[in-house]
């Protein structure tokens, strides 16, 4: 078990299974690659965020078109999706998504088979943290992944806490500059 | 046999209490129903609605078998799985908000009929008969006294000792029969509610069978800070009534000032319109730091359990009026009152005083003696300015705080003599106080915030209490037939992403016709944002229970008219029988009646109660994101869920395929997604088409508004037939429905659960006689 301590102390871990917590972005770019069925869920973070400038709605959708992963739109991200003329395979707010995820006889977004890999972008720390812990208790037949710079106990795989946002854009280009 | 002449002497036990012999209506399946009564209801809401459950811990740790870790299928030592860990504590936590609510209810009709006597009339004034909705509905009595609540609430308590029996290690071991516990449970609180708010409307006189209210101050501006002021934070009315009396009876009205934090402010200005309201349970502790309190008078519920502490740092005095906040004070309850001003005056002690009439005298005295010694200064922004060059935006206020706000960001921009971005996280901060704890360089975050505090001031409009019978009969036919799209009840504390949220979602409902009833907290962050003209929505809309109608009903337990609403539109306007009736009133709420909760901001146990006993009734509702926490939500797996209601007027089961409802309770996690589920859950499949396309024209245009153009991707289920497609977006619905290969679905007439599941009850019981 980690010893990592969340960013936002509200998502503290009271338990026994927390995430492997990942610096290197070769190791995402293997797991997203492995991934047969990945699923990209992107939160209303992402509409706002930036990193130097760049929008992190752009990071987002610059690894789901390196990587073929469909998306899910969360809260009100589709508005926002429709204004850079991308339109979402699939829109659920985050609890809803989560709830179909849990359940393995679920279609997935695609109608080809329930995802075998979830990454999650952009949710507020606390909700995510949430929804990850009902897949982390009740989804074995898939992992969570998470790209916000926080770490996130109840995902599978979680990047670390980062301080510099500079270091955060470094993870992301690699990773999409390797998918 | 032993088992059945139980039964029988039960029986005679409830029509004894229920007075059974008076026949204003026939007794129907479940009058006093117990923990098991209307479990089949439940469990089949559960099958459409299957608890989800997002576990804020892995393990269990109440009993010393553990701490017993549940994660990957391990059950604890005595059994339970995470999802029975899960519902136990969701039934534990609506337990404590059914017992607050319930117990306040106990306190003051005790108190009110020491008053008034136990045989004290109930009226509810002229425009209401039914006086006890869901009294009338759930115990079967139809209370005529204060001594008939009463029976209420001993219902209600001896309810509450079995489910809480349920929780003790090694009993209850299913997460739906726990499920279904808490949907009891929730359902009582709205007796306790309602039993509590009827015996404060009957004993204190507060406004009914009326709709224009007084507009009474709010916000912190409002105070006079030349005058001694009394500040009454909590729920339980009692004190504050008697701080007004004394004050009316020495002719000190104007040179004391009464302002109220949280329900208590609500309550207080119910009964004097001259009293203000501080503000919700978020400014609860930037108001005690500010010390322009003299006095501050605790009474129970959502008060902060260091008042003793931080009511010294203010150099105010504290008076904790109830038991259940004591706070280790010594009860001076017996001790003569120029005693008791003399050390609080003298010594600056603090006392408890169980007597609301000696609290009252005692802290209208003590105020007048020491506001003249006390400093009362807003830091300026020169000040804030020099104390927030102290910030090195660590991060450390960010990590603690639960609304994950980067409040360090805020203070080394006020060091910069920049005050905008203070200003707005002083709006999302929900004034806990964990920031400034943390701070490793001692910042004092909540003076500096105080430059990001709204000098503005309000006007809300008191508490209405109950809505009136004969706007029900004006608007029942509206609401069941969809031409009102829905009622939308914005409800509970005052854990926002953004206090602002709450003015817009009332804003935008109230201008598309809704009927939009507030609550509590809610009710007054309503009122904390005016337009461009200086108004706020209760200078801007009519208070009237109709179409485009802002209602306040008053504080927490006053939720318990905004469910009772609902019933009497069953019985008012649809003509069903109330008494012991619940699963026919709550199988009508569900499939016909548009309404829908919003607790955007709760956080209580309170919260998790009522809305749970919304629930049961059959109105959903949405929360807040913080809401996550509660751990359990009601979701449907949309179409791919048990839709099948029976027609009981052709007694065919109809498999509609409609979600909707879609969800009883489920978390929204921003302010724009939630505005287009409103709308959604308003749906029902009762509607006629003309009431169904107003809805979809609501549910489309908020869609389009606050998700971009298209059209929403669910938007297939919630046609019908072609007729119910709005007349605006008729061209571009039909060429998606016919772009997907919709098809037109089959018509119910009186669509119904009943005759559906296993219940006693007949299927004609739902049909209007």
């Amino acid at each position: 078990m980690s010893a990592t301590l969340p960013f936002h102390r509200v998502n503290v871990l009271t338990g026994t299974k927390s995430a492997r917590e990942i610096e290197d972005a070769a190791e995402y770019v293997k797991l997203i690659k492995k991934a047969k069925r990945p699923l990209l869920v992107l939160g209303p973070l992402l509409i706002e965020g930036a990193i130097d400038g760049k929008s992190l709605m752009e990071y987002a959708l610059e690894i789901a078109k390196r990587a073929d992963i469909p998306i899910c739109a969360t809260a009100h991200v589709s508005g926002k999706l429709s204004e850079l003329g991308v339109k979402p395979d699939s829109e659920y707010d985050i609890m809803e998504i989560i709830n179909a995820l849990q359940h393995p006889d679920w279609m997935g977004v695609k109608k080809e088979g329930n995802h075998d890999l979830v990454i999650f972008f952009g949710i507020r720390s606390d909700l995510g943290e949430q929804g990850l812990s009902t897949l982390k208790h009740f989804a074995p037949h898939l992992k969570t992944m998470t790209l916000c710079k926080y770490y996130f106990p109840n995902a599978n795989f979680s990047l670390p806490n980062i301080r510099k946002d500079e270091k955060w854009k470094e993870f992301l280009e690699t990773l999409i500059s390797n998918l | 046999m032993a088992e059945l002449k139980e039964i029988e002497r039960k029986l005679k036990e409830v029509e004894k209490l229920i007075r059974a012999e008076n026949n204003w209506e026939p007794v129907g399946h479940t009058p006093m129903p117990e923990v098991a009564s209307l479990r089949n209801w439940d469990m089949r809401l559960l099958k459409t609605y299957e608890p989800f459950y997002a576990p804020f811990c892995d393990l269990c740790c109440l009993c010393t078998y553990g701490k017993c870790d549940l994660t990957e299928g391990r059950r604890g030592a005595c059994g339970i799985d995470i999802k029975a860990q899960q519902a136990r504590m969701v039934l534990l936590a609506c337990l404590i908000g059914c017992s607050c609510h319930t117990a306040h209810g106990a306190h003051i009709l005790d108190y009110l009929i020491a008053k008034h006597g136990a045989d004290k009339k109930i009226d509810m004034g002229r425009m209401i008969e039914v006086e006890a909705p869901n009294i009338r509905t759930v115990v079967g009595l139809k209370p005529e006294n204060l001594g008939d609540l009463k029976i209420a609430i001993e219902y209600v308590y001896k309810e509450i000792t079995h489910l809480l029996d349920s929780i003790h290690t090694g009993q209850e071991g299913s997460y739906l029969d726990f499920e279904s516990k808490a949907l009891h449970v929730g359902m009582l609180d709205h007796v306790g509610m309602e039993a509590a708010d009827i015996a404060q409307i009957v004993g204190f006189g507060y406004p009914t069978s009326v709709a224009e209210t007084p507009m009474v101050d709010m916000g912190w501006a409002t105070i006079d800070r030349t005058k001694p002021m009394i500040l009454v934070v909590g729920h339980n009315p009692a004190t504050s009534a008697e701080i007004t009396d004394y004050l009316r009876a020495n002719d000190l009205y104007d040179k004391v000032e009464v302002g109220g934090i949280c329900c208590t402010a609500l309550e207080t200005t119910r009964y004097s319109d001259r009293a203000k309201v501080v503000g919700p349970l978020s400014r609860q502790l930037f108001f005690l730091r500010t010390g322009i309190a003299d006095v501050i008078m605790t009474d129970e519920q959502c008060i902060r359990a260091d008042m003793p502490e931080e009511a010294s740092k203010a150099g105010s005095v504290l008076i904790a009026t109830l038991d259940k906040a004591m706070y280790g004070l010594e009860d001076a309850t017996e001790m003569p009152t120029d005693e008791i001003v003399k050390q609080m005056t003298e010594e600056k002690k603090h006392f408890a005083i169980l007597d609301p009439g000696k609290a009252a005298e005692v802290a209208v005295k003590t105020a007048m003696k020491i506001a003249s010694q006390r400093k009362k200064e807003w830091v300026t922004e020169e000040e804030a300015k020099e104390l927030a060059k102290k910030c090195n935006n660590c991060g450390m206020c960010e990590r603690v705080c639960p609304n994950l706000i980067s409040i360090g960001e805020g203070i080394t921009e006020v060091a910069k003599g920049n005050f905008d971005l203070l200003k707005k996280q002083f709006n999302q901060c929900i004034g806990c106080g964990k920031c400034e704890q943390d701070c490793p360089f001692e910042v004092p975050i909540f003076k500096i915030m105080q430059t990001g505090a709204s000098m503005e001031s309000w006007k809300i409009r008191a508490g209405r209490g109950p809505i009136m019978d004969t706007e029900i009969r004006n608007v029942g036919a509206s609401i069941t037939l969809g031409t009102i799209p829905g009622v939308v009840a914005l409800v509970g504390c005052s854990n926002y992403p953004d206090i602002e949220d709450i003015a817009e979602m009332v804003e935008e409902f109230a201008k598309r016709k809704y009927i939009v009833v507030l609550s509590g907290c809610a009710a007054m962050a309503a009122g904390m944002k005016n337009d461009a003209d200086g108004k706020n929505i209760y200078e801007k809309y009519p208070p009237d229970f109709d179409g485009g109608g802002v209602v306040n009903v008053g504080s927490c337990v006053a939720n318990a008219h905004i469910t009772g609403a609902a019933i009497k539109v069953v019985n008012i306007f649809a003509k069903l029988p109330l008494r012991g009736n619940y699963e026919v009133v709550a199988d009508h709420t569900l499939n016909r009646l548009g309404a829908v909760g919003v607790a955007w901001g709760a956080y209580s146990q309170k919260a998790a109660s009522i809305a749970t006993g919304c629930n049961r009734l059959g109105i959903p509702v949405i929360l807040g994101p913080h809401s996550s926490k509660y751990r359990r939500l009601f979701l449907s797996k949309k179409e791919a869920d048990d839709w099948q209601v029976m027609d009981a007027r052709s007694k065919q089961t109809i498999n509609t395929g409609e979600p909707s409802p879609e969800h009883l309770v489920n978390v929204c996690e921003t302010k724009e997604k939630c505005m287009v589920m409103i709308p959604k859950l308003c749906i029902r499949k009762n509607d006629t088409p003309q009431g169904r396309a107003i809805k979809l024209n609501h549910y489309i245009s908020l869609y389009k508004k606050y998700m971009g153009n298209g059209l929403p991707d669910d938007l297939h289920l919630f046609v019908r037939r072609d007729a119910d497609v709005p007349i605006v977006y008729k061209k571009e619905v039909r060429k998606y429905l016919k772009e997907i290969g919709w098809t037109a679905k089959e018509s119910v007439g009186l669509p119904t659960l009943i005759g559906t599941y296993k219940s006693k009850v007949p299927v004609d019981s739902v049909i209007q006689s």
